[in-house]
């Protein structure tokens, strides 16, 4: 499948901003089944500074610096991405997910895909009893990992409430888990603390989804966001799997990865420290428009 | 002296001595300092002992308060950490000094480097290649799973080639007579300084003794770190800074110190700033390269752009610097990678894989849980191990203050930890309990004084120096309050004892290599943070207007006392220029006794007296590398001693706590004067006090010189200290005309305006300036008018309206100044009110 992507974020501030330094996640990388054909990030006003790099994990990041007053900030990110499911697996013959518990802990790996970076406590997922027990439902004793990860990835689907007005950015896995509710974000970050409580290896991706549009319509333009899930390590064979509990569905040509991290905070698509007094508005803007 | 006396007194200090040890007893299975295995009293220790008992009791206790009274006046606090106001605790000294042998520490020393070797190799590979985790000998769990595995740095190779260049490590004396290594410190070890204070107290307290014993000296040791920070300085456009976390860090002290000691620049985050992946400090002469970091802000704060978004201490950016190489940190961030329990079980491998040597000191026995057969181990052997976070300090839920006792967990907890041991196991660690031996500390006094064993445990220091690994000789030794007590840590009450390295030969009284970096001569310190000029302006003006408050009070509550002035007109003029200074509430304090003593008294409303000297301490307390400690003190002992309840409530009990403090501000004002090198810094101080001394004069003129009645005047001259100097001058009464020169324009009286005034023009000079061209900044204009005006004005046809301008142009100045050298800044604490 091929996409072209484009997203628009737009920073108004309240009083204009004289120093600012930020990251940014918004280009795509190349990864397993997916390929970059083009991919462009435009930055309004232009930037003191600009550095595009990779970050540990293997993201494309951007670092800029605003040395000026600016009152609004605009990122325009255009992408052309192919997307290609890898053939379908046989979640029952999955390694059983015990066993996936010593192989990942035992990895000698320390590369951005070993799943020794996945397996602990991270700055807004702590490990947490709660929602361990709730995930340990799925994972009866000698449970096929595929087979007990996407059980999980349906529970979550079916028993939390998707409501944007419950939960914030910086809203804990323990929060969301607490009040069933939340958005994308909340549902991966759950479902993540509930995979390493029980000694799994999980990611946090965001990425883009493309909307399925309704038989005989055209889709709608602009109705898509910026979405998030999860990825399960599988074992050395199968590595990395996609599962996205917002839609309780495994991943294949329906999403576009944008960034890979332990959480939110290392897959955020703008983290910065910005002098400011006032408070800003934010509104993103994204299309995901299946070409061919 | 006769021999027999002789014989007496001799004979009487081997009583003492027998005294001191008769009932000294190790405990059971614990290995002991003073009495060796043998049972028999270490000749060192002896040695000790009997030099003790032949300076008597009296003497002892003697030199044990001067040791006391010098770690109190050099203001040696910790402070109990998150606290804001005030819990600065003294540093509690035991007086027994911890003794190591010659053949001793030669093998200690040699195990140290030998770590310090070791730990840096681990940190090169697991921020580089991850060859270890590769083959196998270190589990890259352990890496991965540390929050100090800090991934923004994955591929940086540090400035200097080396990720640790001040390391400790935390040793004890087993139950075997070996010493074990405890822990490891490499993210930012705290204590050296506080060893430096102990040893100065205790040498100097014993000064005979020290001598005696050969004990090694440290001063050699901090030269040689130095030295090695310093070759990594390529710009020298500013010193090595040592970065702080600030005054609300349980060890800032220690902080200031040593940079003080080391001739480091102390700064804070807000400090620094990182333009094109360079690091620079702010200085009021503009931003100039910072190359070299000493740090001791923990290193995931030190980055809120790439490392935690929340810490507000970091500077952004700094990251990024550090992979372009263009700056090195001691240690390097990420460096706290190495103190992760789980580290210590592989160690004994690592030495053998990296250094192909067998490790000089052991650690503790450690079994990390995220493998099969040593988790199958601590469940079997749970309650004779130590349970204990293997990664971080604590294991949230399960572990969440560190490690614990096997055998003291309750069967519920136990059964959760074995569970989550079963899912999670590369959480933990079991450790083998260690009981660390015992030294003698000194209970009682007179008499009854008795040395009794104490367990202890010894922080020892590495550090990279110009040519390779240096341990100082000495160390910082904690002991337990309690007899049996297994962990020591300060927080729990103990106290702390200096390390005597003890040398066979006599120790040269000063290090014997010269430091390449000393021999250069300087006259000016060139480095001035724009942070470190703030507090010191702000500091001058704090204490200046705590003097003003002081003299106003003082003044109303002489005049009821002295009842030969017409007082309550008087006193009432004096009570509105103490409303317009102060803030306190009109209806509560009807009278102007009472308001008078709500100003020297209230600590809850704003620029009260003992807010002042709240403020005053603050400011003090971000720059006090930069403040004598006599003059520290004098700002420590003004806040002190307004915050204690006056014993009365009557004008004279005012009258002497005002006297009382403005003594206390006489003695900073002299030291700051006498002591204080004329440099940038001094200037700042200089200018905030002038400035504001300006602004107090005019309003007591604006009170109290213009009616002209002599009572007023009489007051006004008070204020301004210039009554001798008006009698010699005039004898006669005092009229307005005179006195309003004398105390507003008369440029050679020190309290006077137009004093001040030129004083402001000429610091203001000395500054670097920041207008182009040579022309006058805004500041110095303004400065410059106000000399001319008030050099020139004719006291006769002065209005308020013209000094009401006067202290407009004062606070313009005042505002001038921080846009020019302190921008985006705060104050230490933001001043209510005025200016």
């Amino acid at each position: 499948m091929l996409y072209d992507i484009r997203q628009t974020t737009r920073y108004r501030y309240a009083a204009p901003v004289p120093f600012a330094r930020q990251v940014l996640r918004l280009l795509p990388v190349a990864r397993a089944g997916q390929r970059v054909i083009a991919a462009d990030l435009v930055i309004t006003p232009a930037p003191t500074e600009r550095h595009d790099g990779l970050d540990f994990f293997g993201n494309r990041i951007t670092t800029v610096a605003f040395a000026f007053p600016h009152e609004a900030l605009t990122l325009e990110t255009r992408a052309r991405v192919a997307v290609e499911a890898g053939p379908p697996l046989d979640a029952n013959a999955t390694p059983a997910f015990e066993q996936i518990r010593d192989q990942a802990v035992a990895d000698t790996d320390l590369g951005p895909t070993s799943p020794v970076h996945f397996l602990f406590a991270s700055r807004a997922i702590a490990i947490d009893e709660a929602i361990g027990a709730y995930a340990a439902a799925s994972f009866p004793p000698g449970r096929p990992i595929l087979a007990a990860a996407f059980d999980l990835t349906r529970r979550i689907k079916a028993d939390f409430a998707y409501d944007p007005t419950a939960t914030d950015v910086t809203t804990l896995p323990g929060d969301a888990f607490a009040k069933r509710a939340g958005v994308c974000q909340d549902f991966a970050h759950v479902m993540i603390a509930g995979l390493r409580t029980l000694g799994l290896p999980a990611a946090y991706v965001s990425g883009f989804l493309r909307t399925l549009p309704p038989p005989g319509q055209p889709r709608l333009e602009g109705a898509d966001a910026t979405h998030a899930w999860v990825a399960v390590w599988c074992g050395r064979d199968i590595g990395w799997v996609g599962l996205d509990p917002t839609n309780g569905v495994q991943v294949a040509e329906d999403h576009v990865v944008l960034a890979v991290g332990r959480d939110y905070s290392d897959a955020a698509p703008v983290d910065g420290v910005i002098v400011t007094s006032g408070d800003h508005e934010l509104d993103v803007e994204v299309d995901v428009v299946a070409v061919a | 002296m006769t021999r027999k006396q002789t014989n007496r007194r001799s004979r009487e200090a081997a009583d003492r001595a027998e005294r001191l040890i008769a009932n000294y007893r190790p405990l059971p299975g614990v290995a002991d300092e003073f009495i060796g295995p043998d049972g028999a009293i270490r000749p060192h220790w002896m040695r000790f002992v009997e030099t003790m008992a032949d300076l008597g009791p009296a003497e002892v206790q003697h030199r044990f308060a001067l040791a006391d009274r010098h770690l109190a006046d050099s203001g040696v606090v910790f402070r109990v950490y998150g606290e804001e106001n005030g819990d600065e605790r003294p540093w509690p000294l035991s007086h027994v000094p911890f003794l190591i042998e010659p053949k001793e520490w030669a093998r200690l020393e040699a195990g140290l480097i030998q770590r310090a070797r070791l730990l840096d190799a681990i940190l090169g590979d697991a921020y580089g290649e991850g060859w270890l985790a590769a083959d196998g000998a270190l589990p890259a769990a352990i890496i991965a799973g540390s929050p100090e595995y800090l991934r923004p740095l994955v591929g940086a190779r540090p400035v200097g080639g080396h990720h640790l260049r001040f390391y400790a490590v935390d040793v004890g004396r087993g139950p075997d007579g070996r010493w074990w290594v405890v822990s490891d410190r490499s993210q930012a070890p705290s204590g050296a300084g506080y060893a430096l204070e102990n040893r100065i107290a205790l040498s100097r307290a014993l000064p005979d003794i020290f001598r005696s014993f050969n004990v090694e000296r440290l001063a050699g040791f901090f030269q040689d770190f130095r030295a090695g920070l310093n070759a990594l300085n390529r710009h020298e456009e500013t010193r090595v800074a040592l970065l702080t976390p600030g005054p609300l860090n349980e060890t800032y002290f220690e902080h200031a110190y040593l940079a003080r000691y080391l001739g480091f620049v102390l700064v804070e985050g807000e400090d620094l700033t990182v333009r094109d992946d360079t690091v620079y400090m702010r200085t009021i002469s503009g931003l100039k390269r910072a190359d070299v970091l000493l740090r001791r802000l923990d290193a995931d704060f030190a980055d809120p752009l790439e490392l935690n978004p929340a810490s507000r201490l970091g500077v952004p950016g700094l990251a990024g610097a550090v992979r372009q190489r263009n700056v090195a940190i001691a240690n390097a961030l990420g460096a706290g990678l190495v103190e992760a329990r789980a580290m210590l079980g592989f160690l004994p491998g690592l030495a053998r894989r990296v250094l192909g040597e067998d490790l000089i000191l052991p650690n503790v026995a450690t079994w990390w849980c995220g493998q099969t057969l040593e988790r199958d181990h601590v469940v079997a052997e749970f309650d004779r191990m130590v349970i204990a976070p293997a990664l971080g300090g604590s294991v949230p839920g399960l572990l969440d203050r560190g490690a614990m006792l096997g055998s003291a967990i309750t069967p519920g907890h136990k059964a959760e930890l074995i569970r989550a041991l079963g899912r999670r196991g590369a959480d933990f660690v079991g450790q083998e309990a260690v009981k660390l031996s015992t030294t003698p500390t000194w209970r009682g006094t007179g008499d009854e004084a008795r040395l009794e064993p104490r367990p202890s445990i010894l922080r020892l220091y590495v550090a990279r120096g110009r040519d390779g690994w240096t341990v100082m000789p000495g160390g910082f030794c904690r002991i337990s309050d309690q007899p049996d007590a297994r962990a020591v840590t300060l927080h729990q009450g103990g106290a702390s004892a200096d390390v005597w390295v003890l040398s066979d030969e006599p120790v040269a009284e000063t290090t014997l290599l010269p430091s390449p970096d000393k021999v250069a001569l300087q006259r000016v310190t060139s480095t001035l943070p724009s942070r470190a000029a703030e507090n010191l302006f702000w500091l001058g003006r704090y204490v200046e207007r705590t003097e003003a408050a002081l003299r106003l009070v003082r003044a109303i509550a002489g005049r009821h006392v002295d009842a030969e002035h017409d007082g309550a007109a008087v006193v009432e003029r004096l009570d509105a220029a103490l409303a317009e200074a102060g803030s306190v509430d009109d209806d509560e304090h009807a009278t102007p006794s009472a308001r008078a003593l709500a100003i020297l008294t209230d600590r809850g409303a704003f620029n009260t007296a003992p807010r002042l000297a709240e403020a005053s301490r603050r400011a003090a307390s971000v720059i006090r590398d930069r403040l004598s400690p006599d003059a520290w003190r004098c700002v420590a002992d003004l806040e002190a001693l307004m915050q204690q309840p006056l014993e009365g409530e009557t004008d004279s009990d005012i009258l002497e706590r005002a006297n009382a403090a403005l003594r206390l501000i006489a003695a900073f004002s002299g030291l700051v004067h006498e002591n204080m090198v004329r440099q940038h810094g001094w200037r700042f101080l200089e200018t905030g006090r002038r400035i504001e001394r300006g602004l107090a004069i005019a309003r007591a003129v604006r009170y109290c010189g213009m009616s002209g009645r002599p009572g007023e005047l009489d007051a006004l001259l008070e204020l301004a200290d210039s009554h001798i100097t008006y009698r010699i001058r005039y004898v006669m009464l005092p009229a307005r005309v005179p006195v309003v020169d004398l105390v507003l324009l008369d440029s050679r009286n020190p309290r006077a305006l137009a004093f001040q005034a030129e004083r402001i023009r000429q610091l203001l000079l000395e500054l670097p300036a920041h207008a182009p061209a040579g022309l006058l900044g805004p500041a110095d204009r303004l400065a410059t008018r106000l000399a001319a005006e008030t050099g020139t004005a004719d006291a006769a046809a002065l209005g308020i309206d013209h000094i009401l301008g006067f202290e407009r142009d004062l606070m313009r100045i005042s505002d001038e100044i921080a846009l020019a050298y302190f921008t985006h800044r705060r104050p230490a604490e933001p001043a209510e009110g005025t200016a």
